[in-house]
């Protein structure tokens, strides 16, 4: 029988150690909300258990205008913290719609980057923020835009000797800087995302300056809908350009049929979905 | 006895559903305890030409392993008494039970059954019932696909004429129902608990829902007088059918009494949902004769259920829908044709009000249907054809408490329908 | 391998030697004979193994046990008070017959104290939101809110 072998370090020196080391073979935990059920039906079974709940990298600050999540944050922390709510409060409102309280106290953002799920709820607010990632291995840290961390499902650019130390998220433009998240899954609780959307506006005299949409469960990876954007630059946005843009956002996608959804369904309702979710950003009822 | 008659009455067993000390199975946890885990067919069709268990025997921290050789009495069981407990092959589905092991814990157990020599030949399945019904078809049993009542290849209701009905018929209104497969998904999953006690009884912690039904089954099975098995159970955490076929005690059984160590066998909620009974798929093909008034005077139905791989409750629930599925109308000429086909699926059962359910959804569905093809409003449908006391059944039974009128007026006024005035006065005790 | 696990349960500080693959499910009900957290789905989705780590409910199957070290465990075991009377929730559950085969009880009960610990007037909504992620297959929703609004209410009179 496999002798499994299990580090709880409390530094993350010590932590990035054992990854140069042992690299392919460490398997990291933290909540264990994707990786345990893995473990319980012997679909993964690891050589060396990297646990990182130990290495204080629950951390919430404000740093240089950004807010600064250490990758160990639980979703219920940033379901309720009132720095995320005033800095990213669309953030706050994805937290908020994941799975159940239960799920959200363990599970953590780091966790759900690196997991990686086309449907990963975290991303799309994320990208839409243009928040970066902080990696780091024993030989240096490097940092990475979350719209350039996924490279297919399950897949990123984090290497076997890599841990995500803090997601760092600068401030928006200003008080006309709006955003919204919206989820739709098969149940409001317990379930993943059959499509999710994040969008960003940046206005001035109501006028759409810059803008971005990101849309979940759409594609291999959470995307960012850039020719959608572009619609909306420049412009003030009405009912027939949510529309447009909506149709264009789902034309850059490419959804499947899954256990949750077919990909016929999701076009529908990610171009509901995202039509809504740019209205509530405008402050338009449609 | 009378004094708590329309009282609310706390349930016995709340007390300890609160305190977190009502003993499920899998809350039975014995000194020396062996925890099992099955080997199933990785095919959905398949011939077995070896087997060999010896290796995973040999194991450190395995206790034993069983295959169809080591049932001591007839290996077989369900209703239709034709499922193996371990298939010596032939393979019918996709996680059937070919042997089980028992070591001192889950992780070796499952490692025990990486070392058992399996060699399937893989056969060409038929997963849906309309092509297993057709000639030429994969056999899914020998005695071929189609169940045989004694009444032949279906099982028959006839009432009157329906021939005659369709011609005086105004309307011809026809239309084919599914159901897919349901899962019970009780919060319970199965387990069995067993062991030899000290007067040399065979003892096993249950989850069944039917413990003398199953009792007779197990008896059966170990080749013992029901006086040498103590079947201690009563305690289900959620059944609402999934408990009512054997999933776990044979198996533990066979195990305990030839290892003569107490076991453990418990389903993984995968297991549960791939493997064990469910409530089958099912058609249903209407033909109705309806006149201009709404009156249904012809009913013609082809139901055809999947009964998966084995006779769990197959033929047994087909009987069961054929007797009810013309619905509680009068309609004077019935012909129902109710077949039973099997495929290579697991074997559907029982599950909240089995043989019943699928059929009143399919029926009622067409009743909305006649509706509207005729042009009427659909609580009028239900009420003009309703059966009133007297009215003759599709089998030819006499109706007895009609009540059919009187329970929708009330599910009207409860959800704030005004009924039109004729209908309010319609009474089940006239037409 | 198995590591020494040291963690307080209910109370009273526990020492248990435990392999890395080891959940704290399988910890407290085959290692320590605590029963009430149930096994359901090993997958965290159904509730029925939800206990309460650091006063925060969490799935007992999700959580490698040995990640508990020095942390504090509480079950139903727990709400029984030291004089073998029933917690309010506990009674509440049994007399609004919000308890049908009692598989999920335990875990809605954790869920439901540990809203009522945070917020002791919570509106249905917020017992919803606080039980939606422990299912019930025999379909106890209703009279399980209703046993939690008669607690969070001040319960019902006694006798």
């Amino acid at each position: 029988m496999k002798e499994i072998m299990y580090f709880a370090p409390s530094k993350v020196d010590e932590a990035l150690k054992i990854l140069a080391e042992h690299r392919k073979k460490v398997t990291i935990l933290a909540g264990g909300t994707d990786i345990v059920p893995r473990m319980n039906y012997y679909d993964v079974e690891p050589d060396i258990l990297l646990y990182i709940g130990g290495l204080g990298l629950n951390y919430l600050k404000e740093e240089e205008g950004k807010l600064v999540i250490g990758s160990a944050t639980t979703w219920s922390k940033l379901a309720c913290d009132s720095l995320v709510a005033e800095k990213a409060s669309v953030l706050s409102e994805a937290a908020r719609r994941g799975s159940s309280i239960a799920i959200r106290n363990a599970g953590t953002i780091g966790g759900n980057l690196a997991n990686a799920s086309p449907a990963a709820d975290l991303a799309t607010p994320l990208m839409v923020m243009d928040a970066e990632l902080l990696l780091a291995s024993a030989k240096g840290e490097r940092v990475v835009g979350v719209t350039d961390f996924f490279t297919g499902p399950g897949e990123t650019v984090l290497k076997p000797d890599e841990l995500i130390i803090e997601i760092r998220v600068p401030a928006l433009a200003n008080s006309e800087s709006k955003t919204a998240f919206l989820k739709l899954g098969r149940r409001r609780a317990m379930t993943l995302s059959v499509v999710n959307v994040a969008v960003r506006l940046d206005t001035e005299d109501r006028t759409c300056y810059d803008a971005r949409i990101a849309l979940g469960s759409m594609a291999p990876t959470p995307i960012r809908c850039v020719k959608a954007e572009e619609k909306l630059k420049g412009k003030s946005i009405d009912k027939g350009l949510i529309n447009e843009c909506a149709e264009q956002a789902v034309a850059e996608s490419n959804p499947i049929d899954d256990q949750r959804a077919t990909a016929w369904y999701r076009r529908k309702a990610g171009t509901a979905l995202v039509s809504r979710a740019i209205a509530q950003a405008a402050g338009l009822t449609i | 006895m009378s004094d708590n008659v329309g009282k609310p009455i706390p349930r016995y067993d709340g007390v300890g559903h609160v305190s977190g000390t009502t003993t499920y199975v899998d809350d039975v946890q014995l000194p020396g305890m062996l925890y099992m885990k099955v080997l199933r067919s990785p095919v959905h069709k398949g011939v077995i030409h070896q087997l060999d268990v010896s290796p995973a025997e040999k194991m450190p921290g395995v206790a034993g392993a069983v295959t169809a050789k080591n049932v001591p009495g007839l290996n077989a069981y369900g209703m239709g008494g034709d499922q193996p407990v371990f298939s010596p092959g032939p393979i019918r589905y996709k996680g059937e039970v070919i042997a089980a092991v028992a070591a001192v814990d889950e992780d070796t157990a499952m490692e025990a059954l990486d070392q058992i020599q399996l060699d399937i030949e893989e056969e060409t399945p038929v997963f849906d019932p309309f092509e297993a019904m057709k000639e030429g078809a994969p056999l899914v049993r020998p005695e071929g696909n189609v169940f045989k009542f004694n009444s032949g290849m279906t099982r028959k209701v006839r009432l009157g004429d329906v021939e005659a009905g369709f011609k005086e018929a105004d309307f011809i209104i026809k239309g084919t129902y599914t159901n897919g497969v349901n899962d019970h998904a009780p919060m319970e999953t199965q387990a069995s608990v067993a062991y030899i006690d000290a007067t040399d009884r065979l003892a096993i912690h249950t989850c069944s829902q039917d413990l003398y039904f199953h009792l007779g089954m197990l008896s059966a099975i170990f080749g013992l007088p029901m006086n040498k098995i103590r079947y201690i159970g009563g305690t289900v955490g959620g059944g609402f059918g999934s408990k009512n076929d054997l999933h776990c005690d044979h198996i533990a059984g066979v195990m305990a009494l030839k290892i003569r160590k107490p076991v453990k066998y418990r389903l993984t909620r995968q297991e549960e949902t791939l493997f064990t009974t469910k409530r089958g798929a099912w058609t249903f093909q209407f033909k109705d004769g309806v006149k201009k008034d709404g009156r249904i005077v012809a009913r013609q139905i082809k139901t055809i259920h999947d009964s998966g791989a084995y006779n769990a409750m197959g033929n047994y629930v087909v009987d069961k829908n054929a007797i009810l599925i013309a619905g509680p109308f009068a309609i004077p000429n019935i012909w129902i044709d109710g077949i039973c086909v099997f495929t290579n699926k697991p074997p559907s059962s029982s599950q909240r009000g089995f043989g019943i359910i699928n059929g009143t959804s399919a029926e009622q569905l067409q009743m909305n249907r006649i509706a509207e093809v005729i042009g009427m409003d659909p609580w009028e449908i239900r009420f003009i054809n309703a059966w009133r006391e007297g009215d003759l059944g599709a089998t030819q039974f006499k109706v007895v408490a009609a009540g059919l009128i009187e329970a929708m007026q009330k599910a009207a006024a409860l959800a704030g329908i005004e009924l039109p005035a004729h209908l309010k006065t319609m009474s089940s005790q006239r037409r | 391998m198995k590591y020494r696990l040291s963690f307080i349960l209910n109370n009273n500080l526990e020492e248990v030697l435990v392999k890395p693959t080891e959940t704290l499910l399988d910890v407290l009900r085959e290692k320590l004979n605590v029963k009430s957290p149930k096994r359901g789905c090993d997958t965290g989705d159904c509730g029925v193994c939800t206990i309460l780590l650091n006063g925060e409910p969490i799935r007992a199957c999700l959580t490698i046990a040995l990640t508990v070290e020095g942390k504090d465990v509480k079950t139903v075991e727990s709400f029984i008070s030291k004089d073998g009377k029933l917690h309010p929730l506990q009674r509440a559950f049994h007399e609004h017959g919000a308890t049908q085969c009692g598989f999920c009880t335990p875990g809605m009960l954790i869920s439901a104290k540990a809203l009522l610990d945070k917020n002791s007037s919570p509106s249905r909504d917020d017992i919803v939101e606080a039980v939606s992620g422990n299912i019930c297959r025999c379909g106890c929703y209703y009279e399980i809110v209703e046993a939690v609004q008669a607690v969070a209410g001040g319960g019902k009179k006694e006798g």
